[in-house]
C-alpha cells in the first residue's frame, strides 16, 4: 500500500486509536490520558498540514477498498476536504487542551475524552469522504459519537436535549439515507467529482432529481441546522462548554455545511442544480435562516442561548454562499466555514470561561466583567465584532464576498439580507460588549473561583487567546498564501473549471 | 530598497503608533510613561505630512485584500491638520486629565480612535478606509461615555445608533461601488460611479453613509449631543478632525470632476445651505458653549457640503473647488479644535484682567477665522468659493453668491453666542490652566494665522494683492463689523429665553418615535410569543403522548454501540489495506 494512500487513514487512526485506548483507562490516569490526546491531536494536526501543503503542490492522497460488491470506500484529499479537515484539526487542539481545563475535576472523563476523539475522527471522515455512502457512514457516525457528549452532564434537561437531538439527526440521516439509496438505484456511482455525476440524468429523471435533492438538502439541513430544521441545536447548549464549541464551530454544525457544499458542486454540479431550479430555494431558505437566527437570537437572555441561535443564523451563510451558485459568491461561503468557525469556536470558550470562572450564564451577569477578565472579555470582543462583519476581522470578508457574488450573481437581494443581518448582530453583540465593558458590576459574582496570577485557569485561557488571535490574523493577512480566503478561492477554481 | 523600507515604515507607523500604544497601556497599565508617550502618540502622522515626498505611494498586498496607502496634495493637507490636531490634543488631554482616576481608560479610546483617523486619511483603498473608520467610530464611543453621566449615555446610545446604521449603508455603498469598478482602490471606483447603474443608490448610501461623521442636516442629531459631553481634548478632536473623515470619504469615492451631475449638486447644495443657516438659529438658542461649538461644525460643514455640491455641478471647476474644500477642511480643523480647547482654558482660574483679556483674545482669533475675517483662512475660502460661484448654472450662481455672503452672518451670531457663554470668569474654585493646556492651543492659533500663505489654494496670492478684490474685501469688513454688533446684542439679548430648543433638536422627536416603535414592537413579540407558546405546548403535548422509547440510561450502551462500531469498521479499513 502507497505512502499516499496510507496517509488519509492514518489521519483517522490518530484521533480513532487514542480515543479507544482513553476508553480503557482508568478515571485517574490523567497523565496517560492527556498525554494520549495530545499526541494524537499534534500527529493529526501534523499529517493534515502535510497533506494540504501536497495537495497545494497537485499531490493525490486517495484509499479505495471495496465494502460492497458495487459500493467503494473511498477516502480522498481534495482542496475542499482539506480546507475542512486543517479547520477540524486545528480547533480540535484548540478545544482539546480546552476540555482538559475544563473538565478537570468532573467524573467520566475517560468516557468523555474517548468519545471527544470518535467524534473527532468522525469529522475528518466526513471531510476526507470521496463518495456519497462513505459521507453517510462517517455522517452517521458523527451523531453516535457526539450524542454521549451532549448529555455528558446527565441531568434531566441533558438526557432531554440528548433526546431531541437524536430524534432530529436520526430523521435526518434516514432521509438523507434514502436519497442516497434512491441516487444509487439511478447512476450506480456516487463518486464526488468536480462537476458533478448526474448530469446525464436530467433529460429522463428531472422530478425525482429534485426530489432526491431536496431530501438531500433535509438531511443535511437538521444537522446545518437550517429552519425549520435547527429545534435541537439551542437544546444542545446544556452540553459542557467545550462539547457546545466543537458542535458549532467543527463538527455537526459544519459537517452538515459541508455535506451541503458537496451535495450541490460535487454531486449535482452547479450548473446542473441551476438548471433544476433548486439553487434558488436554497438560497432563500438560508436567507430565511439567517434572519430568524439572528431575531430569535436578539430574544435570548442566556449567554449561550444567545450564540446558539447566532450559529443558526451564521451557518447559513454557508449556504446562501453556494446557493447564488456564482463563484465569488461561493468563495464567501466557504471561506466562511473556516472564518465562523474560529469565530464562533472562541465565543463559546468565552463563555465557558465567565461560567466556570465566575458562574456567568446570563446577559444581565455580565456586568463590568470585562475589568475582571479583560483577555477572556477581549476575545470576546474580537469575534463579535467578526461576527457584526468589522474589518480586518474575519467574518467582514466572509460578509464582503458574499455581498459581491449576490451582485456578481444578479441576486441584488443578498446585499440586503447581509445588511439586515449585520443590524441584527450588531443588535445582539454590542449590548453584550457594553454590559461586560462600561457597565458597573453590581455586588459579586454568582459563583466566583480563584486561579492565582490570572483570571482564570491557563489552560482555559491560552485556547480562547488562541482562537481569537487566529481570527483576527486569517482576516488581517487574508490574501496571504494558505489563507482561508486564498484556499477558498483554490477550492472554487476546481470547482468552477470551463 | 532601504528607502523602500523606511517609507513602509512611515507609513504603517502612521496609525500602528497609536494602536500599539493602545494595546500597551492595556496589557502594561502600570507603566506610567506609556501614558507619557500617549499625548505624543500622533507625531509620527504629522512627520509623515511634513517629511515624506511628494505623491508617495505604497502598497501592501498581502493585508486584507490588498492595502494601498498614498499621499497626495489632499491627503497631505488632511494628514497634516489631523496629525497636529491629535498631538496638542493628546498634549492638551495629558494635562487636562491630570486628576482624572480613569485616564487611562480615556487615553485607550483615545489612541484607538487616533489610529483610525490618522489611518483612514492615508487610505486609498476602500477596505482599510472602512476599517479604520470603523475603528475610530467605535472607539470615539469610549470618548464620549467617558464622563459616565445621564446625558453622556444618552449621546453615546444615539451616537451608536448613527454609527451602526452609517456603517451599514457605507458597507452596502462599497460593495456595489466596488462590484461595479471592479476594484477596491479610489482612483479606480470614483470615476467609475459616474456611470454606474445603480448610481443613485449608491449615492445616497455613500452621501448617508459618510454624512452622518460629518453631521449632514437631518443626520446632525447625534453631533450636538456628543460633541460637548466628552471631554475637552476629545470633543476637540471629534468637532476638528474626525468629522472630516466623512469629508474625505466624499472626496476619495464621489466621481467629483468627470460629469456634471446637476441633481446631486442642486441637492447638496441645498442641503448644506439651509444647514448653515438652520443650525445657526438652533445653536444660539443654545446655553451650554460646547454645544453651540457644535452646531457651529454643523452650520460649517453645511458649507463643506454645498461646496462638494458646487464640485458635482461644476466638474470642470472640480481642481480650483476641491482645493478651496481641502483649504477649508484646515481652517476648520485649527479653529474649531482651538475653541474647544479653549473651553477648557476659560473654565480655569485666571487671575488678573491681563489672562482673561489674553484668554478671550486667542479665542477672538479662531472665532474671527471661522467667521471669515479680513486675511484670515475663512475669508479667504468665502472669497474663493464667490468666486467659484459665478461658474454654477443659473438660477444657482447668483444664488450662491447672495447666501454666501450671508453664511458669515450665521457664523458670527454664533460666535458672539459663543464668546458670551464662555466670558471668564473669576472661579476661585477652579483650577489655574496647565502649561500643558495653554501651549497646544498657542500652537494651533500660530498655526491658524500662517494656514492661508502656507496651505492657502493656488491663486492665492493674487486674491491677496488684486486690487479688485479690495472693495469686496472692504464690503465684508463692513458686513463683518455689523454682524459683530448685531451678534453680540442678539447674543446678549439672551436668546435662550426667548426661544429654548433642545440640543440635538430633531434627536427628540426621534426618541418619542423609537419609544412607541419598541413599546409596539415588543406588544407583537408578545402576542408571537402566546402564540408560539400555545402552539409549542400543544405539540408538546403530542409528543408525550408518543411515549418516547429511550431510557435515560441508554446513554452509555449508544456510547458503547458507536465506538465499537467505529471500531469494527476501522478494524475491516486496515485488513483491507494490508490485504
Amino acid at each position: 500500500m502507497s505512502w499516499n494512500a496510507a496517509l488519509p487513514l492514518l489521519v483517522l487512526a490518530s484521533s480513532l486509536v487514542p480515543g479507544l485506548i482513553i476508553f480503557c483507562l482508568p478515571e485517574d490516569a490523567k497523565r496517560v490520558r492527556t498525554t494520549l490526546n495530545m499526541a494524537g491531536v499534534l500527529l493529526k494536526l501534523a499529517l493534515v498540514a502535510f497533506m494540504v501543503w501536497g495537495v497545494g503542490q497537485g499531490e493525490r492522497y486517495e484509499v479505495r477498498l471495496q465494502m460492497l460488491p458495487d459500493i467503494d470506500f473511498v477516502l480522498r484529499a481534495d482542496a475542499l476536504s482539506m480546507f475542512f479537515a486543517l479547520l477540524s484539526s486545528l480547533l480540535w487542539l484548540a478545544t482539546t487542551i480546552y476540555a482538559i481545563g475544563y473538565l478537570e475535576d468532573s467524573p467520566n472523563r475517560s468516557r468523555f475524552f474517548g468519545f471527544f476523539s470518535l467524534c473527532m475522527t468522525a469529522t475528518l471522515g466526513v471531510a476526507l469522504a470521496g463518495n456519497l455512502v462513505t459521507f453517510l457512514l462517517f455522517y452517521e457516525l458523527l451523531t453516535l459519537a457526539t450524542y454521549p457528549l451532549v448529555v455528558h452532564r446527565g441531568t434531566e434537561t441533558s438526557l432531554r436535549a440528548g433526546r431531541i437531538y437524536l430524534a432530529y439527526t436520526v430523521a435526518g440521516g434516514a432521509m438523507l439515507l434514502a436519497a442516497i439509496a434512491w441516487l444509487h438505484g439511478l447512476t450506480g456511482n456516487l463518486e464526488f467529482s468536480a462537476n458533478g455525476f448526474v448530469a446525464g440524468l436530467v433529460e429522463d429523471h428531472r422530478t425525482e432529481l429534485i426530489i432526491i435533492f431536496a431530501l438531500l438538502i433535509a438531511g443535511l439541513g437538521v444537522k446545518a441546522a437550517l429552519v425549520p430544521l435547527h429545534g435541537w441545536l439551542p437544546q444542545a447548549m446544556v452540553a459542557p462548554a467545550p462539547v457546545s464549541a466543537l458542535l458549532h464551530a467543527v463538527a455537526v454544525v459544519k459537517a452538515g455545511a459541508f455535506g451541503i457544499i458537496r451535495v450541490v458542486h460535487d454531486v449535482y454540479g452547479i450548473e446542473v442544480a441551476q438548471d433544476l431550479g433548486v439553487t434558488i430555494p436554497l438560497a432563500v431558505l438560508a436567507a430565511v435562516t439567517i434572519v430568524y437566527g439572528s431575531l430569535q437570537a436578539l430574544r435570548q437572555t442566556d449567554l449561550k442561548r444567545r450564540l446558539a441561535f447566532s450559529t443558526v443564523s451564521q451557518v447559513s451563510y454557508i449556504t446562501l454562499g453556494v446557493a447564488i451558485a456564482g463563484p465569488i459568491a461561493t468563495i464567501g461561503g466557504i471561506a466562511h466555514l473556516v472564518h465562523q468557525g474560529l469565530m464562533k469556536v472562541t465565543l463559546f470558550f468565552c463563555a465557558g470561561n465567565l461560567a466556570e470562572t465566575l458562574g456567568i450564564h446570563n446577559v444581565d451577569q455580565m456586568r463590568g466583567v470585562g475589568r475582571r477578565m479583560p483577555w477572556t472579555m477581549a476575545a470576546f470582543t474580537i469575534a463579535a465584532f467578526g461576527m457584526i462583519g468589522t474589518p480586518p476581522m474575519a467574518g467582514f470578508f466572509s460578509k464582503w464576498f458574499l455581498a459581491s457574488g449576490g451582485l456578481d450573481a444578479g441576486q441584488n437581494w443578498v446585499l440586503a439580507v447581509l445588511i439586515v443581518s449585520s443590524l441584527l448582530n450588531a443588535a445582539y453583540f454590542l449590548p453584550v460588549l457594553w454590559t461586560a465593558w462600561f457597565a458597573e458590576p453590581d455586588g459579586d459574582w454568582p459563583a466566583e473561583r480563584s486561579y492565582g496570577r490570572w483570571e482564570t485557569a491557563m489552560s482555559l485561557l491560552a485556547p480562547t487567546v488562541f482562537a481569537a488571535f487566529i481570527a483576527l490574523g486569517v482576516g488581517l493577512f487574508a490574501s496571504m498564501p494558505f489563507s482561508p480566503l486564498q484556499w477558498a478561492r483554490l477550492v472554487v477554481s476546481q470547482e468552477f473549471q470551463p | 530598497m532601504i528607502e523602500m523600507v523606511l517609507q513602509t515604515g512611515l507609513f504603517l507607523s502612521i496609525s500602528a503608533v497609536p494602536l500599539v500604544l493602545a494595546l500597551g497601556l492595556l496589557i502594561w497599565p502600570r507603566w506610567q510613561f506609556l501614558s507619557v508617550l500617549a499625548q505624543w502618540a500622533a507625531l509620527p502622522g504629522l512627520l509623515c505630512a511634513l517629511l515624506l515626498p511628494w505623491a508617495t505611494d505604497i502598497s501592501l498586498p498581502w493585508l486584507l485584500l490588498g492595502v494601498q496607502l498614498g499621499i497626495d496634495a489632499a491627503t497631505r493637507t488632511f494628514l497634516f491638520f489631523t496629525g497636529l490636531l491629535w498631538l496638542t490634543a493628546g498634549i492638551f488631554a495629558g494635562s487636562y486629565l491630570a486628576h482624572d482616576q480613569n485616564k487611562r481608560r480615556f487615553l485607550v479610546f483615545f489612541l484607538l480612535a487616533m489610529g483610525g483617523n490618522l489611518g483612514l486619511v492615508v487610505a486609498q483603498d476602500m477596505l482599510s478606509f472602512y476599517m479604520f473608520f470603523a475603528l475610530m467610530s467605535f472607539a470615539s464611543y469610549g470618548l464620549i461615555t467617558h464622563e459616565r453621566t445621564a446625558n453622556a449615555w444618552r449621546a453615546g446610545r444615539i451616537y451608536i445608533v448613527m454609527v451602526i446604521a452609517g456603517e451599514l449603508m457605507l458597507f452596502a455603498g462599497l460593495v456595489l461601488a466596488a462590484q461595479h469598478a471592479g476594484s477596491i482602490l479610489f482612483a479606480d471606483a470614483a470615476p467609475a460611479l459616474a456611470t454606474a447603474p445603480a448610481r443613485d443608490l449608491i449615492f445616497a448610501l455613500l452621501l448617508g453613509g459618510f454624512g452622518i461623521k460629518l453631521g449632514v442636516l437631518g443626520l446632525h442629531v447625534w453631533l450636538p449631543l456628543a460633541h460637548p459631553v466628552a471631554p475637552t481634548p476629545a470633543s476637540a478632536v471629534l468637532s476638528g478632525a474626525m468629522i472630516k473623515a466623512g469629508l474625505l470619504g466624499w472626496l476619495n469615492l464621489l466621481p467629483l470632476g468627470t460629469v456634471p451631475l446637476n441633481g446631486w449638486g442642486a441637492a447638496l447644495m441645498a442641503v448644506g445651505l439651509l444647514a448653515v443657516f438652520y443650525a445657526a438659529v438652533i445653536g444660539v438658542t443654545q446655553r451650554n458653549p460646547k454645544t453651540v461649538l457644535a452646531y457651529s461644525s454643523i452650520s460649517q460643514m453645511g458649507l463643506a457640503t454645498c461646496a462638494v455640491g458646487m464640485g458635482l455641478a461644476a466638474p470642470h471647476h472640480w481642481p480650483e473647488i476641491s482645493a478651496i474644500i481641502v483649504f477649508f477642511a484646515l481652517n476648520h480643523a485649527l479653529a474649531k479644535s482651538t475653541l474647544f480647547l479653549g473651553v477648557g482654558i476659560a473654565a480655569g482660574r485666571l487671575t488678573g484682567n491681563w489672562q482673561r483679556g489674553l484668554v478671550v483674545a486667542g479665542l477672538a482669533v479662531p472665532a474671527l477665522a471661522l467667521a471669515g475675517a479680513p486675511f484670515s483662512g475663512g475669508g479667504l475660502v468665502k472669497e474663493l468659493l464667490s468666486a467659484q460661484a459665478a461658474s454654477i448654472a443659473a438660477p444657482w450662481g447668483d444664488l450662491l453668491k447672495t447666501l454666501l455672503s450671508w453664511t458669515v452672518l450665521a457664523t458670527v451670531i454664533l460666535m458672539a453666542r459663543f464668546l458670551y457663554l464662555i466670558w471668564p470668569r473669576a472661579d476661585v474654585t477652579a483650577r489655574a490652566p496647565a502649561v500643558g493646556m495653554v501651549l497646544p492651543s498657542a500652537v494651533l492659533i500660530g498655526t491658524l494665522l500662517l494656514a492661508p500663505s502656507f496651505f492657502g489654494p493656488a491663486g492665492t496670492a493674487s486674491i491677496w494683492i488684486a486690487p479688485i478684490i479690495q472693495s469686496s474685501l472692504t464690503n465684508l469688513t463692513l458686513a463683518l463689523l455689523a454682524a459683530v454688533f448685531g451678534g453680540w446684542l442678539v447674543a446678549r439679548s439672551g436668546t435662550d429665553r426667548i426661544l429654548r430648543l433642545p440640543a440635538g433638536d430633531l434627536v427628540v422627536l426621534a426618541e418619542r418615535a423609537a419609544v412607541s416603535i419598541f413599546a409596539i414592537g415588543r406588544r407583537l413579540l408578545a402576542a408571537f410569543d402566546r402564540l408560539y407558546r400555545g402552539g409549542g405546548a400543544m405539540l408538546h403535548a403530542r409528543w408525550q403522548r408518543l411515549r418516547w422509547p429511550v431510557a435515560p440510561d441508554y446513554a452509555m450502551e449508544l456510547a458503547w454501540t458507536s465506538a465499537s462500531l467505529l471500531f469494527l469498521l476501522l478494524l475491516v479499513v486496515f485488513m483491507l489495506a494490508a490485504a
